[in-house]
């Protein structure tokens, strides 16, 4: 592969949004990972007397990063500045729906009414569909997460203003 | 080789997992729970999913929330580390029918060694010897005694129904077992609503030794030599060695020799930890099979120049041991192995909490697996260990001293660790001499209460 090659596999990272692509040809192999968006998480230490820069036991604590694979993390989708927003959490891991099925209309658009037991998705896990209820009552804020993309333990779903 | 390995374990071992990938070029993914958000492993892996709140049973032991994990994310192998899901093989099943390799023995065989008495029966038939007993249940006294004379005393005579010490008797001669088995029936009867008994040879203090196997998928076996784990307190290992000072090289050549024959003949594949207990007169009784990479492999790794770990993920990738093993198996030297926990030394408890102070010894001939760092947290969630602290030397008495050196170099703050303990343990002149049996710790921490 040449340098012409690589920056092409590199443009189309750039352009199509994909986290991460790696390509084989014949012995060579290229991996190209978009550098992550959500800030670094960094804790400071105090300086320490033989503290040398550099040195792995003064180093921060270490920044767990957000999931390469899985969707964003709560933190790069900055919430509105409101108090008291209430997060849908997905309880589960697995993969986001918007709608019951692929041609049919969403469960929940933005600025919906909800109510408690209302369903506003689906997260399918292991082949099996799992309908996630709403347990306020409110207005959908915002949808965190695009159809369609995996999700994780905690991961907020749906921000919702509380009646 | 796999295209992605996922972690199906957390702290040191999911970190030692990493490390072999990292070495065999395979990408890993983490799995968290809530509690772990901040953990090495987490950081240390190329991809990371949260599997759920803190408690195990909901996290780092849910099928689905980790089948999930390695579908999003596309990983075709999971390796287990040890406990949780390790030697689960309900769990075992589930990722072979979800396409995903099990870095392990395939389920049959994880659940065959799970059943004491199958596994005993089939160590038996290779020649492996395993702890005589009455087999069966006792029809009376007179059919005991004559068990206990074939046998040879001191015997046990256990409940069939229970445990935990009730309807146990332990017997020294002939004529105590008249009384002993009326007493343990009455006592049978009344904590289990079973008056049976069985019988098998009593130990009065047994020297634990495991032997290391490894078996790749197309028939062959390796055995790497023993372990002694005899400093336990509860059941919980404290400190472990490779080789045992108490095993020659004839026991262990001859040992090694009918463990490869009958783990050839149950079909085992992957690593394994065979379990004995030696007797006073230096012979060794088959107690079971530990179908998993146990916390003390690095002792084993230090003897023998193998990489276990990473063995065992090119073995469940097809390879054969001819190709991982660079040679038949040499002992060179000696290893120690000391588990530091959070626990208050005076109350055993555990001590969970921030680490304010962290500085991991060094240089030599030391070793330190561990997932704990300056700053991090010691969750009160999971078990306390916050590192293991390896050492090797030419033989047992300079691996003993580079121990003592580094267990005096090694700086934890803001967590009480166990390290006084293990300093007293080394400095015991029954250790020193290689006296140990599993009643060590017992007789010490009597010692010490009785000093104070």
């Amino acid at each position: 592969m040449d340098l012409k090659e690589i920056k092409e596999l590199v443009q189309v990272v750039i352009d199509s949004g994909v986290a991460e692509l790696e390509v084989t040809r014949g012995d060579s192999k290229v991996r190209i990972r978009r550098q992550a968006e959500a800030p670094r998480q960094e804790i400071v230490i105090p300086a320490q007397p033989f503290a040398v820069a550099g040195q792995p036991a003064a180093a921060p604590a270490p920044n767990p990063g957000p999931p390469a694979a899985p969707a964003q993390s709560p933190e790069a989708e900055k919430p509105r500045q409101e108090e008291n927003l209430h997060f849908v959490k997905s309880p589960i891991v697995g993969t986001f729906y918007e709608a019951p099925a692929p041609d049919a209309e969403p469960f929940v658009q933005v600025g919906d009414h909800i109510s408690p037991g209302q369903v506003l998705c689906i997260i399918e896990s292991m082949k099996l569909m799992n309908e996630i209820e709403a347990e306020v009552s409110g207005t959908i804020v915002a949808r965190l997460v695009e159809n369609g993309k995996p999700v994780e333990y905690g991961q907020a779903l749906f921000s919702v203003r509380p009646d | 080789m796999f295209r992605k390995v996922l972690i199906a374990n957390r702290g040191e071992i999911a970190l030692r997992v990493i490390c072999a990938c990292k070495e065999l070029g395979i990408p890993t993914v983490a799995v968290y729970s809530e509690a772990d958000r901040n953990s090495l492993h987490v950081r240390f892996a190329d991809e990371a999913v949260c599997i759920g709140p803190a408690k195990s049973s909901r996290s780092y032991l849910d099928f689905p929330a980790i089948i999930s994990a390695a579908e999003l994310t596309n990983a075709d192998a999971i390796h287990p580390g040890y406990g949780f899901l390790s030697e689960n093989a309900e769990f075992s099943e589930v990722c072979q029918a979800s396409g995903i390799q099990f870095i392990g023995p395939p389920p049959d065989v994880t659940r065959l060694m799970g059943f004491k008495q199958h596994a005993r029966e089939a160590m038996q038939k290779a020649g492996v010897p395993i702890l005589p007993g009455s087999g069966g249940i006792l029809k009376n006294a007179g059919e005991a005694r004559e068990t206990a004379a074939g046998i040879g005393y001191p015997v046990i005579l256990k409940a069939a129904a229970g445990g935990g010490g009730r309807g146990m008797r332990i017997v020294r001669e002939a004529s105590e077992m008249e009384g002993a088995f009326s007493q343990a029936q009455q006592e049978a009867e009344a904590a289990f609503s079973r008056p049976d008994l069985y019988l098998e040879k009593f130990i009065t203090a047994p020297r634990h030794i495991e032997f290391q196997v490894l078996a790749d998928s197309h028939g062959h076996v390796e055995v790497f030599g023993e372990r002694e784990c005899s400093i336990q307190r509860r059941h919980q290992k404290l400190i472990e060695e490779a080789p045992s000072p108490a095993v020659t090289p004839e026991l262990r050549r001859q040992i090694s020799e009918r463990l490869r024959r009958a783990l050839h003949e149950v079909g085992y594949v992957n690593a394994g930890t065979v379990e004995f207990l030696m007797d006073e007169t230096g012979r060794l009784y088959f107690i079971e099979v530990n179908a998993r990479i146990q916390v003390e492999h690095p002792v084993t790794e230090l003897i023998t120049g193998a990489d276990l770990v990473k063995a065992q993920i090119q073995v469940a990738a097809g390879m054969k041991l001819s190709e991982i093993l660079d040679g038949p198996v040499e002992i060179r030297g000696h290893a120690l192995e000391c588990r530091i926990n959070a626990e208050d030394p005076d109350t055993l408890m555990p001590s969970p909490g921030r680490i304010t102070g962290f500085h991991v010894p060094g240089f030599i001939g030391v070793r330190v697996d561990t997932a704990a760092y300056q700053e991090g947290v010691i969750p009160p969630y999971y078990d306390s260990l916050v590192a293991k602290l390896i050492t090797h030397g030419r033989d047992r008495a300079e691996a003993v001293s580079r121990m003592n050196r580094a267990l005096e170099m090694f700086i934890i703050e803001g967590v009480r660790t166990s390290i006084p303990l293990h300093q007293r343990i080394l400095a015991h002149p029954d250790f020193l001499a290689g006296r140990l049996d599993t009643h060590f710790l017992e007789r010490l921490e009597a010692a010490t209460r009785t000093a104070q």
